[in-house]
């Protein structure tokens, strides 16, 4: 058929790079893995913690901050960024 | 086949009705639903009347793919002049009516006039007639489809109907299917409201006959497949839409107390997980894998014990984050309410938060409000203020006239605390640190709008390559692309991309997550191609579902500059430039946009769309695209 383009489409192309059992840090990006069923997680990049939840056994999601812990960090790394600014 | 199904026009003035087919050339042209409509809209309403009034017309339609095999056929557009905005009104919901539509014979309605009394309009295999409705006036979403159910002993009848809130003409009214698929945005409830329409009950037997079913069944296992495999698709068969609350809350992106912070902290109660204990499994639309539609019943306080479905991720914002509360009881609460009231989540939370930034402010007083305390965080008066919204009474009747209405009835300098695009208020997210976000809520054609060319995967920071790979089809883009959302660089360009994809994924009835939206991996243009082709048998390639596209965008810009769209209003409220955020992680902290990088970034939009500097079609754009001789009155 006229259809026909490729073999690959972009959809398919771009899934290979799916990583299954990974999340992205929130702050950094960085992608990380966590121990089944952690309840919580530590970034090791850049030290923000961040609240788990597990929506299937081996799929980890970002439920929410740490707030204290995060926004102590927020802070002070505002608060650096301002006095580098002066 | 998949293409026989008719339009049919209905003059309630007059209480006839006549069908015709719609012709193949057509369907290359626009396909069907949002694409189909945005021509019809541009044929058959005159400039300037009044959205509210006998000459504005209402179009129902279904998408040229709907109930056939491809997966999650399921969207129903409803178009009409808004009466929110005054420019091209439309909106996009699931279910089962579309598809129950298309079983009963007809793609597109075309609704004229008023009818001197409520009516109904009871679609069955091929018939239309216009009933009696002065039984169901007056009742809200839910009981009238069970009450036309019963009128007509049929209880597998499909309803699109009110609630009181159209009936009241309120300018964000909703059109209703079943208990919770909203046709929300630009009041298109109120249009039917006042029509005298209070529904349109469908119920059809007539086979959709597939092209190449072998083929089509073959290939929709491959996109039903690429689209559960995704992530995003399992967290939301799990948790509903909800579930974007964590990633944008947790980052410091969502507006709260109006637009005063961009943080919901201490929130854990409200957080889907939480929200999860009260569902009891997952419902799907037509044909769709996903099952993103939550089933509830309410914990406690005055609802207790009542059944509603979602809510969804804008009603966590609208009724938590926006009004600045904490309670998970007030969001399911107001959910429901605004599902039988029949009125647009998004408006409602945006007007109350708004209100309540007044209170604040001492614009509003204990006076306006009649007694009624509208501090932040206060649960109680958000409830409250569903009901006079709805009803129209005191406050709420101001409110219920939408931004800038409700702005020059109050005065004292309340429009500036308004967060609006084109007086529609916008999705509670907070685009500040985004600007390809900010950059298409200005542009859209509806208003301050996240469904019609919001790039939401620039979130996710994904590496470039995957970025050229996605937004270098069906059209060649080499220009710049970049991983950080707070950049400017290549932004337009994937707002630009965006809009065909969602105008394309409208014009053929499938669910927006089932592309590109929140997921980068799902199937786009070149998968479109081969679903049409195998279940209707049109051939079109990539790059023609992309011309359908640009057509369709492009005559939902000549209707709203007909309507006397100026360039200045394609712009952002004076605070997203003036007031920094102030929570969140560090890099969102302190961010505005830049007025300068964002005029940058709409003059290259205009020059993607073909649009001179003043935002007007270019001859040689018409030309191109087919429309130089619209309004051409061929259907």
């Amino acid at each position: 058929m006229t259809n026909e383009r490729r073999a690959e489409t972009t959809a398919e192309a771009t899934a290979r790079g799916r990583t299954y059992g990974a999340f992205r840090c929130l702050n950094c990006f960085e992608r990380n893995t966590a121990p089944s069923g952690a309840k919580s997680f530590k970034c090791p990049k850049c030290g923000f913690e961040w609240r788990l939840s597990w929506p299937m056994p081996t799929q980890p999601r970002i439920r929410g901050p740490v707030w204290e812990t995060n926004r102590r960090l927020a802070e002070e790394a505002t608060a650096k960024q301002t006095k580098g600014e002066k | 086949m998949a293409l026989n199904r008719k339009i049919a026009y209905i003059d309630l003035t007059t209480g006839t009705v006549e069908a015709k087919p719609i012709p193949v050339k057509m369907r290359k042209q626009f396909l069907g639903g949002r694409g189909l409509d945005a021509y019809l809209l541009y044929n058959h309403i005159k400039p300037g009347v009044d959205a509210l009034g006998p000459d504005n017309v209402l179009l129902v339609s279904a998408g040229v793919l709907v109930g056939t095999l491809a997966s999650a056929s399921s969207r129903t557009h409803v178009a009409a002049k808004s009466p929110l905005t005054g420019y091209f009104g439309s909106c996009n919901m699931g279910g089962f009516f579309s598809p129950e539509l298309r079983f009963a014979g007809f793609d597109h309605l075309v609704i004229k006039g008023k009818a001197a009394k409520p009516v109904y309009l009871w679609i069955h295999n091929g018939e239309i007639e216009i009933r009696d409705a002065s039984k169901v006036w007056g009742k809200g979403v839910r009981d009238t489809q069970e009450a036309i159910r019963e009128e007509l002993g049929d209880h597998e009848i499909k309803a699109m109907t009110i609630g009181i809130a159209g009936e009241n003409k309120v300018r964000y009214a909703n059109v209703m299917t079943e208990i919770k698929n909203s046709g929300g945005r630009t009041g298109m409830g109120a249009v039917m409201g006042s029509k005298n329409l209070k529904a349109i009950a469908v119920r059809g037997t007539m086979d959709i006959k597939i092209a190449h079913p072998a083929e089509a069944l073959e290939y929709d296992k491959k996109v039903i497949s690429q689209v559960t495999a995704a992530k995003v698709s399992q967290e939301m068969g799990k948790l509903g839409t909800l579930f974007i609350w964590g990633a944008t809350n947790s980052q410091g992106l969502v507006r709260t107390r109006n637009f005063q912070l961009n943080q919901l902290d201490e929130s854990d109660a409200i957080e889907p997980e939480e929200f999860e204990e009260h569902t009891f499994g997952m419902a799907a639309c037509y044909g769709c894998q996903v099952h993103c539609r939550a089933r509830y019943v309410i914990p406690d306080g005055e609802y207790k014990g009542v059944y509603d479905e979602g809510p969804e991720y804008t009603s966590i914002g609208a009724f938590a984050g926006e009004p600045g509360c904490r309670d998970l009881t007030t969001v399911l609460a107001a959910n429901h309410l605004v599902n039988d009231y029949g009125m647009d989540t998004l408006e409602v939370g945006g007007m109350i938060a708004w209100a309540m930034e007044l209170y604040e402010k001492g614009i509003l007083t204990d006076k306006d409000t009649g007694g009624l305390d509208l501090s932040f965080g206060n649960e109680a008066a958000v409830i409250e203020m569903i009901h006079r919204i709805a009803k129209r009474e005191g406050l709420g009747d101001i409110l219920a006239e939408g931004p800038l209405r409700a702005a020059e009835k109050i005065g004292k300098d309340s429009i500036k605390y308004q967060i609006h695009v084109k007086g529609m208020s916008a999705l509670h997210s907070d685009d500040r640190p985004a600007p390809a976000l900010a950059l298409g809520i200005a542009t859209a054609s509806r208003g301050a709008d996240h469904l019609r060319s919001r790039p939401a995967i620039d979130l996710y920071h994904l590496p470039e390559p995957v970025l050229r790979q996605i937004y270098g089809q069906p059209v060649p883009y080499e220009g710049p692309l970049t991983s950080d959302y707070t950049d400017y660089e290549g932004k337009s360009w994937q707002v630009f991309w965006q809009e065909q994809c969602y105008m394309a994924v409208d014009s053929l009835g499938i669910c927006k997550y089932h592309t590109i939206f929140l997921g980068p991996n799902f199937p786009n243009f070149e998968e479109w191609s081969k679903l049409l082709y195998y279940n209707t048998g049109l051939e079109m390639t990539p790059l023609d579902i992309w011309n359908v596209a640009r057509r369709a965008n492009m005559l939902e810009r000549m209707f709203n500059l007909r309507e006397g769209l100026t360039k200045q209003e394609d712009w952002l409220v004076d605070r997203y430039f003036d007031e920094p955020t102030k929570l969140g992680i560090p890099k969102i902290r302190g961010r505005v946009i830049d007025r300068d990088k964002l005029h940058k970034l709409i003059d290259e939009f205009y020059g993607f769309q073909g649009w001179d500097t003043k935002g007007v079609p270019k001859p040689e754009t018409l030309k191109a695209l087919g429309l130089e001789k619209e309004p051409s009155h061929q259907l």
